[in-house]
């Protein structure tokens, strides 16, 4: 169970040191009591005060961090179930899977498609996260190999190891071990060598086991080893136990009822015949890093697309900057469209604009993100606002007549709007999907 | 707010879409959806619903669909009847969703040839029917009052009672014992007032799916997604007038810019990822009926489906 603040007080040292980076042990206490806290910034707690407090005040689903350098990426540390109730944080890491039996300049190839490919979508850069080499060839000295081929292309991005030997794991660390890379791994069997090794290149490590309350056992032995970075695999003979099972491991996580199953989730997509829906259930529904095969593009873009979807925060839209866009190649006599900063909104309707084929400008003014109904209705879309949109953006030398397209969902505003800034205003349609049909019908200037 | 699946004691609604010979109609098959009363996909052990189905939207007029359908699907697009047989037989859909395109011409009153393609689709195919009408105020009564004649005795899933009108769409599925698809603009609190004020005019909770809107991936499919999960949540935690079963169709997929300016030669194949991965997020958000159409994405979503459904599958022993 979550202890409160004081309860943990009690526990710190109270010489308010300052060495955690807190001022006092008090606000070092909150902190940890909110899930935020790091218990080991503490130097002078005593073992029991560690135990007490290592499993009630770290996050609910522990902080799990892969790779070095700049493309490193951090798993887990969520705190809901659903994102509407607050927002997802950590994107799964997709990892691109090659074997340890494929030609050189195969595994190159993918690791370097992985280094250098990115799609920009809505101002954000979207990357996959790593590879993961398997041991198929059951040798060391190829997986070793085939480790070095990665190293060799100097992308430096994070890897998964994935070779249940550990003699074979260990061959294959001491090329990599220093980058962090993820260790898969350990089971009932193997994971006291794996958690040795975990424990020597300080390297995260994936439990495998049946079913959840055998996961949840092993992490506890794994802990009793020393290690605490772990990731649970979910990757079951069959795909349809994977969302019961991450449903359940994120609601017990959240609420604390089973601490032995608080790690990210790790899923192969590459044992199921159906790769896309593996892909797909794991970006929905909770996982922490994904192997997948390297993805063909139309699937890469979908899917990059759906882990932005999933992980954008809903209580902040992304908001466009206001100005002047131009669709098409205007010119002076082009029609210009007013509508609001909210960047669904900006999209839908530039969509649309693009297919209709009119050259037209786009007057984008700051409704802080609010959609078009919204911001009527909260008065953030108003005619000062146009009035000095339309004079901060300079456009009435970009075009020759003073003629306005607004949202249909603005009409309210139509006197106002042509009282405050002189211009001749044209109700739109509501549905951005009608625009083409109205600047045919209607734009004759 | 760590709530768990044992404290869900709400459960969903079944509608029943398409009638077969015995109950008085022609459809070869019949559906009801619905019926959860747990987390989408969740369950070994029981109140999982039925299995989410497939409906492939067709037009009759194909002027208003997407150049990417119409090209690769050819001239079958012309034969209204001919692509609905398609939809079953070659696509392997669950059901259709006829869109009456053509009332969207200006001055639009051929009235007759509603019901004129009404009968073709209902012949060319066996499977339940859902039917878009006309969302145009100077039409749509007599449009909605064609189609639910037409489909008499079929068991229709009527489109689409929005807040700003509802009436017409209501009154043609009231008189001929169809339902009604209820859309709200991706707001929880609408989707519930919408339900409320259709079932002030008659509606039963029975003959109600719930439309949250569906924006396309990447363009607004997150808010669709959330809203769909609080939806289906707040049903499982007892709130009847959400308690209906949902149907989504992310319409704007092939008309995004990823999809539209895509490279001629993996056009296609970006259409199908864009309608899969939208379409099996909704699943798993709790949709009950999703809409695609691109001839390609129907069998990759129905496998997908079968491959995550643990519960019995209508037709199969």
């Amino acid at each position: 169970m979550a202890l409160k603040a004081l309860d943990i007080y009690k526990l710190l040292p109270k010489k308010n040191c300052k060495e955690c980076g807190d001022p006092t042990c008090l606000t070092f206490a909150m902190k940890l009591a909110s899930g935020k806290g790091d218990i080991d910034k503490c130097p002078y707690l005593d073992l029991n005060a560690k135990n007490i407090l290592g499993a009630s005040t770290r996050p609910p689903i522990q902080l799990v961090k892969i790779g070095v350098g700049e493309r490193r990426f951090a798993v887990g540390e969520e705190f809901v179930v659903f994102r509407h109730e607050k927002t997802f944080y950590h994107p799964p890491g997709i990892m691109f899977q090659v074997s340890d039996l494929w030609p050189v300049e195969t595994i190159e190839s993918i690791t370097r498609r992985v280094g250098s490919e990115h799609f920009v979508r809505v101002g954000t850069d979207l990357t996959f996260s790593g590879v993961a080499i398997t041991n198929e060839s059951g040798d060391a000295d190829i997986f070793a190999k085939a480790i070095g081929v990665v190293e060799s292309t100097g992308t430096h991005i994070p890897e998964v190891l994935m070779a249940p030997d550990p003699a074979v794991q260990e061959e294959g660390l001491k090329k990599c071990g220093n980058f962090r890379p993820l260790i898969y791994s350990a089971t009932k069997d193997s994971y006291k060598p794996m958690c040795a090794l975990a424990r020597k290149f300080g390297s995260p490590l994936v439990v495998s086991a049946q079913d959840l309350e055998s996961l949840g056992e092993m992490t506890k032995l794994c802990n009793a080893e020393g290690v605490t970075d772990l990731l649970l695999d979910l990757s079951f003979p069959s795909l349809r136990d994977y969302i019961p099972a991450a449903t359940e491991i994120r609601q017990k996580s959240i609420s604390r009822s089973a601490p032995g199953l608080g790690y990210p989730i790790f899923l192969d997509t590459t044992r199921y015949p159906m790769q896309d829906t593996a892909l797909v259930l794991g970006i929905d529904k909770y996982a922490g890093v994904i192997v997948t095969p390297a993805l063909r593009f139309p699937s890469s873009v979908a899917a990059l697309t759906l882990r932005q979807n999933i992980y954008t925060d809903p209580q902040k839209p992304i908001q466009m900057n206001p100005g002047i866009y131009p669709v098409g190649n205007p010119g002076k006599e082009s029609p210009v469209l007013l509508t609001v900063n909210f960047s669904l909104t900006y999209f839908t309707v530039q969509g649309y604009l693009e297919s209709s084929r009119v050259p037209c400008y786009m007057l984008i003014v700051d409704t802080e993100g609010l959609s078009v109904l919204t911001a009527v209705a909260a008065g953030k879309l108003n005619e000062t606002l146009v009035r000095d949109s339309i004079k901060k953006f300079d456009l009435e030398n970009l075009v020759s007549h003073r003629h306005l397209i607004i949202p249909g969902y603005a009409s309210p505003l139509s006197g106002k709007i042509e009282e405050e800034t002189g211009w001749k205003v044209m109700v739109g349609p509501r549905d951005a999907a009608e625009l083409g049909d109205y600047l045919v019908k209607e734009w004759k200037i | 707010m760590a709530e768990k699946s044992p404290d869900l004691d709400g459960k969903i609604g079944c509608v029943v879409l398409g009638a077969t010979k015995s109950d008085g109609g022609t459809r070869t098959v019949s559906y009801r959806p619905g019926g959860e009363s747990d987390l989408p996909f969740t369950g070994m052990k029981n109140g999982q619903g039925s299995i989410p189905l497939v409906a492939f939207e067709i037009c009759d007029d194909p002027d208003y669909w997407s150049p990417i359908v119409t090209s690769y699907t050819g001239d079958l697009v012309i034969n209204t009847r001919e692509w609905a047989r398609a939809a079953e037989k070659q696509y392997g859909a669950d059901l259709v969703r006829l869109y009456l395109t053509s009332t969207k011409r200006r001055g639009f009153e051929e009235f007759p040839s509603i019901t004129k393609v009404m009968e073709e689709v209902l012949s060319g195919t066996g499977l339940p029917l859902i039917v878009e009408g006309s969302n145009e105020p100077a039409i749509d009564s007599e449009v909605f009052q064609r189609c639910g004649e037409a489909g008499q005795g079929e068991r229709l899933l009527l489109g689409t009672a929005e807040a700003g009108g509802y009436r017409s769409v209501a009154a043609a599925a009231m008189a001929y014992n169809h339902s009604v698809i209820a859309q709200s603009p991706i707001d929880i609190n609408l989707a519930k007032q919408l339900n409320i004020l259709l079932r002030e005019i008659g509606v039963k909770a029975d003959h109600i799916m719930i439309d949250p809107y569906t924006g396309s991936l990447g363009y607004g499919f997150e808010y669709s997604y959330s809203v769909m999960e609080r939806i289906r949540y707040a049903a499982l935690k007892g709130d009847t007038d959400l308690a209906m079963p949902m149907i989504t169709s992310a319409t704007d997929s092939l008309s995004v810019k990823e999809v539209r300016e895509a490279d001629p030669v993996i056009r296609d194949d970006i259409a199908v990822a864009w309608e899969f991965y939208a379409g099996l997020s909704s699943a798993v958000a709790g949709s009950s009926i999703v809409c695609v159409r691109h001839p390609k994405t129907v069998p990759l979503l129905k496998q997908a489906f079968r491959e995550l459904w643990a519960g019995k599958i209508p037709g199969e022993a």
